[in-house]
C-alpha cells in the first residue's frame, strides 16, 4: 500500500504527543479546569512553529524536498466548523482525548483508551450515516482532504 | 541527553515546537498537511458503502499509515521513558468515576462518539484544524478550535460539578 513512509511521521507525532503530556488525562483536565496552561503553551508554540515552516515552504514554491507539489489548502469557511467544534469539545471534555492522543494512549499502555477509539469510530460512522441519509456531503467535503 | 529526551517531562516550549516540526516535516518530506480524524473515516469506508464514505479523502492510504504510527510513537515514549505498564488506570478520572470501570468505559466511549461525530462535522480535529489549519491562516480552523476549547471547558466543569470531583 502506498505511503508507507507516513508510518514514520505518525510515530514521530505520537511520540511527541506523549512527551508533550497531552496524552495524560490529568494534564488535559488541568487545561479544562483553567489551572494549568501547559497545553495552551504547547498548542500555541506548535502553531507558531508550523506557521513559520509553512511560510518557508510557500516561499520556496510549496515543493517537497524531492520537488513534488505539497497538498496544503486551508479549509474554506463553513458553519459546521462551529457546531462540529462545539460537539467535539464536549466529547474531548468527557474522554480527555482527541483522535490522535487516544491512539497514542493505546500504545502507551493506557488500555481504557480503546473505549475512546471505539467511540470515535462509532461517532464517525453515525455522522456518515446521518449525512448520507440527508443526501448531502458534509460542507467541507472538498477541502477536508487538506485540513482534517 | 537520554534523560532530557526520553525521561524528564518536556516543557511546553520544547513540546510545542517539536510537534510543529513534525507537521512541517510531514509537509516537506511527505507532501501532505497531516490530520488524524479523517483516517477514522477511512476505517468506516473500508467496512461501509454509505455515500458519505465514498469521498476521496477517506481513500488516501497515507492517512492510515500515519495513524498506525501514533500508537507506535506512544509505545516508544512509554518504553524508552521506563513507565510502560499496560492497564486500565486513567489518571484522576478513576476517582471521578468512583473507581467504576463501567462508568469510566461509558464516559470514554460516549465522549468518543461526540469526538468522532464532531470531527467529521467540523471537518477536522485538533491536529488538522488547530495545528495545520490555523498555521495556514484558516478562519474555519480557528472557529473550530475556539469551539473545541469553549465546549471543552464548559462540559468538563459541568461533569466535575455533577460527579462531585
Amino acid at each position: 500500500m502506498k505511503g508507507r513512509r507516513f508510518l514514520v511521521f505518525g510515530a514521530l507525532f505520537g511520540f511527541a504527543l506523549s512527551r508533550a503530556r497531552v496524552t495524560d488525562y490529568d494534564t488535559i483536565a488541568g487545561m479544562f479546569r483553567l489551572t494549568d496552561l501547559h497545553v495552551v503553551g504547547v498548542i500555541g508554540s506548535a502553531i507558531a512553529t508550523a506557521a513559520v515552516g509553512f511560510w518557508l515552504l510557500r516561499r520556496s514554491g510549496n515543493r517537497t524536498a524531492t520537488g513534488q507539489p505539497i497538498e496544503l489548502r486551508a479549509q474554506p469557511w463553513h458553519m459546521g466548523a462551529v457546531w462540529g467544534g462545539l460537539t467535539f469539545g464536549g466529547g474531548w471534555a468527557l474522554s480527555g482525548a482527541c483522535p490522535g492522543t487516544a491512539l497514542a494512549q493505546v500504545g502507551e499502555g493506557k488500555l481504557a483508551a480503546l473505549f475512546t477509539v471505539g467511540g470515535i469510530l462509532g461517532g464517525t460512522y453515525l455522522y456518515g450515516r446521518v449525512r448520507s441519509r440527508l443526501g448531502t456531503p458534509a460542507a467541507p467535503a472538498r477541502a477536508a482532504a487538506a485540513a482534517s | 541527553m537520554y534523560h532530557a529526551i526520553f525521561v524528564s517531562p518536556w516543557p511546553w516550549w520544547v513540546a510545542g515546537p517539536t510537534l510543529g516540526l513534525v507537521v512541517v516535516l510531514t509537509a516537506w518530506l511527505g507532501g501532505k498537511g497531516l490530520g488524524v480524524s479523517t483516517a477514522y473515516g477511512s476505517v468506516c469506508a473500508a467496512a461501509s458503502r454509505l455515500p458519505f464514505f465514498r469521498q476521496r479523502q477517506f481513500h488516501e492510504p497515507w492517512r492510515v499509515w500515519f495513524v498506525a504510527g501514533l500508537p507506535l510513537g506512544g509505545l516508544a515514549a512509554a518504553a524508552l521513558g521506563g513507565w510502560f505498564a499496560p492497564g486500565l488506570a486513567y489518571g484522576s478520572l478513576d476517582a471521578l468515576t468512583g473507581g467504576s470501570l463501567a462508568a469510566r468505559a461509558g464516559l470514554l466511549f460516549g465522549g468518543g462518539l461526540l469526538v468522532g461525530a464532531g470531527a467529521r462535522w467540523a471537518g477536522g480535529c485538533p491536529s488538522g484544524h488547530s495545528l495545520v489549519g490555523i498555521a495556514q491562516g484558516s478562519v474555519a480552523s480557528l472557529a473550530a478550535t475556539v469551539g473545541f476549547m469553549v465546549a471543552g471547558v464548559a462540559v468538563f466543569n459541568l461533569l466535575v460539578a455533577v460527579l462531585g470531583g
